[in-house]
């Protein structure tokens, strides 16, 4: 936004191209610049200071719990402990146990989620009569919020009511079928998104494309594959990061389904974190926070470095 | 597309046929939601479950309000959205003009502390800020609910997005007409970023109606449910008012459901600019 | 009404100069167009008159008010805009009555603007589509309307920016005409930029050429043509453009130079001094075939471009390629054919190689 012109490039090219030129002459005098820079202060102010206290400060505040003991009686102060004991919360047990659950619960929404959704993008992306109910129909899980998607798939898989209680790989009472019934309505509530996004994915590759690839004699599996895959494959990525933050933050399908349950074993991080029994500390609950924070960290890096490799894909 | 060679009639029943199935896979869960929201829990139960309504009892819905309350999470949820996308709309449109069309000292610096929000999303910092609504006295309170959602650095992105889009030399246009900053947003930059700011509004008003972790535990009482925590808890106390809480989620997913049918578009475009919050 | 003018006026973007001391006055109710290639800074010049770039250094006068430091809107200038800049949400009569809204000192009673918007309206011939968008007309109608948005406000001066770059060459030729119309009516000063020198030629009252933020020449379309103050100019303005031979003055009377390929008579030999370097710059038009053996230069047809109305040839002389404009009428000789060419020497201009401009 601040580079100077380069010198091959018109100057006045440039200027005219430049994205950020105010009203007004783009180099004002002092008192006009002083002017815009207070109205651009003004217009920031309630978005910054929303994003300090809810968002900076409690970032202080995890830290804060975490490297302090709460004293055993309320009218004591917390006494600092030092980052050992966020090093402990983060080699906990818990944490430890959180992290798996939740990379189990990605292993099972993600892959399964974006296959589902392409088929139903691909099945839908065709010119036939009436396709648009159909669309209607994939995309109509949007319209659930993860608690009522709980809710729907409490009527399926709930061990007492459940239309499926006796089908033994989606038992909420086994520990080792829990966890894949909690995440089908996951993968359920969130196929509405990725068939909308895989949609408008093939929907934006050229006919030619498809038409060059008939005429080069590649078949429809080929043609997917060689030319249809690669175009969408930004879409994908989206959509996997996206799957992968949903997966992060998954709470209500879990305290609405197992409450955690059977043994433990679908107590996720968050749902560790969130904590709804309160039987955790507060400084253990802000270090496993501070290791939510650090995985958020990692998926947004990800996410950033792919996206800039394959930045020419894009759009 | 249907570029295949054999029969074409035979090869669009195929596809008629495999959207079919698709579809009741969509659509299985959810009639089986409405289908256990109209029987009556313990008959359909005893009746071995079968895929038809037993003992309907259509006046469910009605229950739910009287007697579970729904009425008033519906109340508060709509209360609570309302603030929320209203508010972000307001906060976003004006970071976005900043950041789009103003020159200012550390500019860069802001713009960055806005990036680092979306590696703050509620679920991390969601302790620190229930610990905040405590010392504040507003656990069970509208600002309680509404205040750490007032702005959104989706929605600046979006919305800057958009005003980057409205060319130069109408803005130079602008300027020689004799705009002044308020005049060029609201008049100008606005009215051509519409259908961005649509999308924006719709994908913010399902991200708050759905909203469940923050209301879980910003509140401590009952009455301050918004519906998406009451689901929890409506019916679920006994089996034979679990219909209850069934219709009640039927009755939560409506307004959404209206959100798609009537803005599917902007829906569709909101969520395919960066799903960021899904 | 008023003249605008610019007293050493400079731009600066960081390190690069757009506008090098440019000194220009444009008269008051002339038709000025700066005309150059582009990325020349004749743009930003327009867009330091209409307040859109700050003047780095130098005087820049509008009337007898120096605008250093008057915002845009108070300028009392109306701009037309290369993409038209037109609103595409508001119809045709806001975008037409904007200024008149927008502008706190040009602010008018509902009365008076509706009528100075109904007047602009039938002076462009626009008034069915006032109700329509921009989005809704061609693109020499929305071309219209923005000429509309600028008289409405009776600026004292108008800047236009390339106005008739996004329209077909027929619709570009009719426009033309319909801006001198204009320019004829209103009497008002017109600044005018562009880098298509057909429009500069059949538009302006003057023309200033402009070529790496310096100003090159001014002067009248005609005289400017007759004239060209250096060799930019002179391969600038014309097409095709100004033949150019290198050569050395020979002494005596009348003057010649002498080339590789041959002797270029020459009329007035200005200050170019006995067995100095120059170039001698010949327009297509003054060159044409001689016989063979007669004085001029010599060289091979290369191709001969057919116009309908007239003929090119292309002759390739010693590494240089010289475009002899024929008549249909003129004998035509075959490619590959090997040619004599003479200038008329009251025609032939004479350049310093080194500092490029005129020596006679």
């Amino acid at each position: 936004m601040t580079d100077l012109p380069g010198a091959e490039a018109g100057a006045e090219d440039l200027v005219r191209a430049a994205p950020t030129a105010p009203l007004g002459p783009r180099s004002g005098d002092g008192r006009r610049r002083l002017r815009d820079a207070l109205m651009a202060y003004l217009f920031l102010l309630p978005a910054l200071v929303t994003f300090a206290v809810f968002a900076y400060y409690p970032l202080y505040r995890l830290f804060w719990y975490a490297t302090h003991r709460q004293p055993r009686f309320r009218n004591r102060p917390p006494t600092y402990v030092g980052f050992s004991q966020l090093w402990d919360s983060l080699t906990s047990r818990d944490f430890a146990q959180g992290l798996l659950h939740s990379a189990t619960f990605m292993l099972y929404t993600v892959p399964l989620g974006l296959v589902l959704g392409v088929v139903l993008a691909v099945a839908a992306h065709r010119r036939l009569r009436g396709i648009k109910v159909f669309q209607t129909i994939f995309s109509s899980t949007v319209a659930t919020s993860v608690a009522v998607a709980s809710v729907v798939f409490f009527t399926l898989v709930n061990p007492e009511v459940g239309y499926f209680r006796n089908v033994t790989w989606l038992s909420l009472n086994d520990p080792t079928s829990a966890m894949f019934a909690v995440s089908l309505s996951s993968v359920w509530q969130n196929l509405g998104l990725t068939f909308i996004v895989v949609l408008a994915a093939l929907q934006a590759v050229p006919e030619e494309l498809n038409e060059a690839a008939l005429l080069d004699g590649f078949g429809p599996v080929r043609r997917f594959f060689r030319v249809t895959v690669p175009l969408i494959s930004p879409a994908l990525l989206f959509l996997a990061i996206v799957l992968v933050i949903h997966a992060l933050q998954a709470y209500a399908q879990i305290e609405i389904l197992t409450g955690g349950g059977p043994a433990g074993s679908t107590e996720t991080l968050l749902y560790k974190i969130a904590d709804p029994k309160n039987i955790r500390s507060l400084d253990l609950k802000a270090g496993l926070s501070i290791g939510l924070f650090v995985l958020t960290g990692l998926v947004a890096f990800v996410q950033y470095t792919l996206l800039s490799r394959r930045v020419h894909y894009g759009d | 597309m249907a570029t295949d060679r054999r029969s074409p009639a035979l090869a669009t029943a195929g596809w008629y046929v495999l959207l079919s199935a698709l579809s009741l896979l969509v659509l299985f869960p959810v009639y089986m939601l409405v289908l256990r929201a109209l029987s009556n829990p313990l008959e359909y139960i005893a009746q071995g479950q079968p895929l038809y309504p037993v003992q309907p009892e259509w006046d469910v819905f009605a229950t739910a309000f009287s007697e579970a309350d729904l009425g008033r999470a519906l109340g508060l949820s709509a209360l609570v959205t309302s603030i929320i996308v209203v508010v972000q709309l307001l906060t976003s449109v004006l970071a976005a003009y900043a950041f789009a069309f103003l020159e200012f000292p550390l500019k860069r610096v802001m713009f960055v502390m806005v990036v680092g929000t979306l590696l703050l999303p509620i679920e991390v910092t969601l302790i620190a800020n229930v610990e905040t609504m405590r010392t504040l006295s507003w656990l069970n309170s509208v600002q309680g609910l509404t205040f750490p959602f007032l702005a959104t650095a989706f929605g600046i992105f979006l919305i800057r997005q958009g005003f980057l889009g409205v060319p130069g030399e109408l803005r130079d246009a602008a300027t020689l007409d004799g705009y002044g900053h308020l005049r060029f947003l609201f008049r100008v930059a606005m009215p051509m970023t519409r259908p961005i700011i649509g999308s924006f509004v719709v994908i913010s008003f399902l991200g708050a109606w759905n909203q469940y972790v923050w209301p879980r535990f910003a509140t401590d009482r009952q009455s301050w449910q918004t519906v998406q925590v009451a689901l929890r808890s409506i019916g679920s106390d006994r089996v034979d008012r679990l219909n209850i809480g069934f219709a009640a989620a039927i009755v939560a997913a409506l307004p959404l459901l209206a959100l798609l049918i009537f803005f599917q578009r902007q829906m569709v475009r909101g969520l395919t600019a960066g799903a960021v919050k899904g | 009404m008023s003249g605008v003018t610019f007293q050493q006026v400079t731009k600066r973007f960081g390190d690069v100069v757009a506008v090098d001391q440019l000194t220009l006055d444009v008269l008051d109710g002339e038709f000025m167009v700066l005309l150059g290639p582009s990325g020349c800074g004749k743009s930003t010049a327009l867009r330091m008159i209409a307040g859109l770039e700050e003047v780095s250094d130098g005087l820049l006068t509008i009337g007898d008010r120096v605008v250093n430091h008057v915002p845009p809107q108070d300028r009392d200038i109306a701009m037309v805009f290369q993409s038209y800049a037109l609103y595409p949400h508001m119809t045709v009569a806001r975008n037409i009555e904007s200024p008149l809204v927008a502008n706190k000192r040009a602010r008018v009673d509902a009365d008076e603007r509706e009528r100075r918007v109904k007047e602009a309206a039938a002076t462009l011939g626009l008034e069915e589509y006032l109700g329509r968008k921009p989005g809704e007309l061609s693109g020499g109608q929305r071309q219209r309307v923005a000429l509309a948005r600028a008289i409405v406000r009776r600026p004292e001066v108008f800047l236009m920016d390339e106005p008739l770059s996004n329209l077909d060459a027929k619709l570009r030729t009719q426009t033309r005409l319909e801006l001198v119309e204009l320019h004829r009516r209103l009497g008002t000063t017109f600044v005018y930029v562009t880098h298509d020198q057909v429009e500069a030629m059949t538009m302006a009252d003057r023309i200033a050429v402009i070529a790496d933020g310096r100003l090159q020449q001014v002067g009248a379309p005609q005289a400017v043509y007759e004239r060209p103050a250096n060799l930019f100019v002179a391969g600038f303005i014309g097409s095709p453009p100004m033949n150019t031979l290198r050569g050395v003055v020979s002494p005596g009377t009348p003057a010649a130079v002498t080339t590789p390929s041959g002797t270029v008579r020459v009329a007035d030999r200005g200050t170019a001094a006995d067995d100095t370097e120059v170039v001698a710059g010949i327009r297509p038009e003054d060159l044409s075939v001689v016989p063979p053996g007669g004085e001029g230069v010599v060289g091979r047809v290369e191709n001969v471009e057919l116009l309908g109305h007239e003929r090119h040839l292309v002759v390739s002389c010693d590494g240089h390629v010289l475009v002899v404009r024929q008549d249909n009428g003129e004998p035509t000789p075959a490619v590959g054919e090997t040619v004599t060419l003479a200038a008329r020497p009251e025609h032939v201009h004479l350049f310093d190689p080194a500092g490029s401009g005129r020596l006679n």
